[in-house]
């Protein structure tokens, strides 16, 4: 993707760290899972995930 | 014919760095190398007034200084305003870019720079100006004041400007219609063959290059840092206080959320047309993942949450924007002392 490092790919354009589609338990899920994933590429010296 | 040159503290003879805070001054008559663009210029040109002012200074109070900067130019009644040269030099560069164009358009006088390539101010107003590339080396002034006086002249004479390679100016991302010996067929397939045998050949159209920048070393102690959230999908306070607009902002905003656990639906709206915003509307969350972060910073996991977000529209936005508003960010988020940053977007 341009050169970008530390890119996580989410949740599309319309709501990129949530889903309309699941139950709210089940976003607030899918959230904390993409915001971990980010987390875990700034510890991480990886370029792309 | 009479010319207004702005310096900045070094050029000006103030002083280095540590003379970088000094307003805007007006001196009669040329300074520095004002005095050599005098001469290169010829005939009866004079260097009426000089404009210094510290680098910081210009752009710390730019908005101010440009106006004042203004009024001076205007009462010197002048014919041509010049600015610089500013080689490498970012705040002189990014002074000197808004000084001529402010002066063009309000003036409608020629006005004339010189930067590197890689100056700041080259990407804000290369489409506006005519900007010498002057390359980084100083010592070479006097051929990029030569550069400047030719053109200044050209310009005052209403003459034809050539080809950036020709008048030595750096290349403006403009087009021109010109009638050629070749077809366009015929230029493509020339081009091609001498790709194909590794000969040189000169590409009519240059695709935007980013410069590489280097992957910053990973976080050590996640637990200790300190993270910030930033977006591109253009999530404003209610009534967007800050006036970013939806296509090609060139601003950005720094919200509060301290005390937060949770962006309320009623508390947002969305400055930015190029996506369906329904569902960030009804849960600003989904676009900036406060509530999780908030979750994880309760657990320990990060150190702390900034406790402001920071927010722009990235539709349709112009380099010449974006890599102001991100190099605004990035000053900002370094000064508060933010180990990294999550950056979402549409």
């Amino acid at each position: 993707m341009v050169g970008s490092n530390r890119t996580v790919r989410g949740n599309g354009i319309v709501h990129v760290v949530g889903d309309a589609n699941v139950s709210p338990e089940q976003e607030k899920e899918l959230r904390r899972k993409l915001v971990e994933k980010a987390l875990e590429t700034l510890r991480s010296e990886k370029e792309s995930f | 014919m009479r010319v207004v040159h702005y310096l900045n503290q070094f050029f000006g003879g103030l002083g280095g760095e540590e003379k970088a805070g000094a307003p805007l001054e007006v001196r009669d008559g040329a300074v520095g190398p004002g005095l050599l663009l005098e001469q290169l210029l010829g005939g009866n040109a004079k260097v009426v007034t000089t404009l210094v002012c510290g680098d910081n200074y210009a752009v710390e109070k730019q908005e101010a200084m440009i106006s004042s900067a203004l009024e001076k130019i205007r009462d010197a009644k002048p014919d041509l305003f010049a600015a610089g040269p500013c080689f490498l030099a970012g705040r002189y560069g990014i002074t000197a870019g808004a000084l001529c164009s402010v002066v063009q358009s309000k003036l409608g006088i020629p006005v004339v720079t010189g930067m590197s390539e890689e100056n700041p101010g080259v990407d804000l107003y290369r489409g506006m100006l005519y900007i010498v590339d002057s390359g980084s080396n100083s010592a070479r002034m006097r051929d990029v004041l030569a550069r400047m006086a030719n053109l200044a002249k050209k310009l005052m004479n209403h003459a034809e400007i050539g080809l950036p390679a020709e008048e030595g100016y750096l290349p403006r991302g403009l087009i021109r219609d010109r009638f050629v010996e070749q077809t366009a067929a015929q230029r493509l397939v020339a081009m091609v063959l001498a790709k194909v045998k590794g000969e040189p050949f000169e590409s009519e159209m240059m695709p935007t290059a980013f410069a590489p920048i280097p992957m910053p070393p990973a976080l050590k102690d996640l637990a200790k840092a300190k993270v910030m959230l930033i977006t591109d999908g253009g999530l404003v306070p209610k009534g967007n206080p800050d006036k970013i607009q939806g296509s090609a902002a060139t601003r950005w905003g720094s919200y509060k959320i301290e005390g937060c656990d949770d962006l309320k639906a009623e508390d947002y709206e969305i400055s930015h047309g190029g996506y369906d915003p329904q569902f960030v509307r009804q849960d600003p969350d989904r676009l900036v993942p406060l509530d999780a972060m908030r979750e994880l910073e309760r657990e320990g996991v990060i150190g702390k949450l900034h406790d402001e977000f920071i927010s722009t529209s990235g539709l349709a936005n112009p380099l010449s924007n974006t890599r102001r508003m991100g190099r605004e960010m990035a000053e900002r988020v370094k000064q508060l002392g933010i180990d990294a940053v999550i950056l979402t977007s549409t």
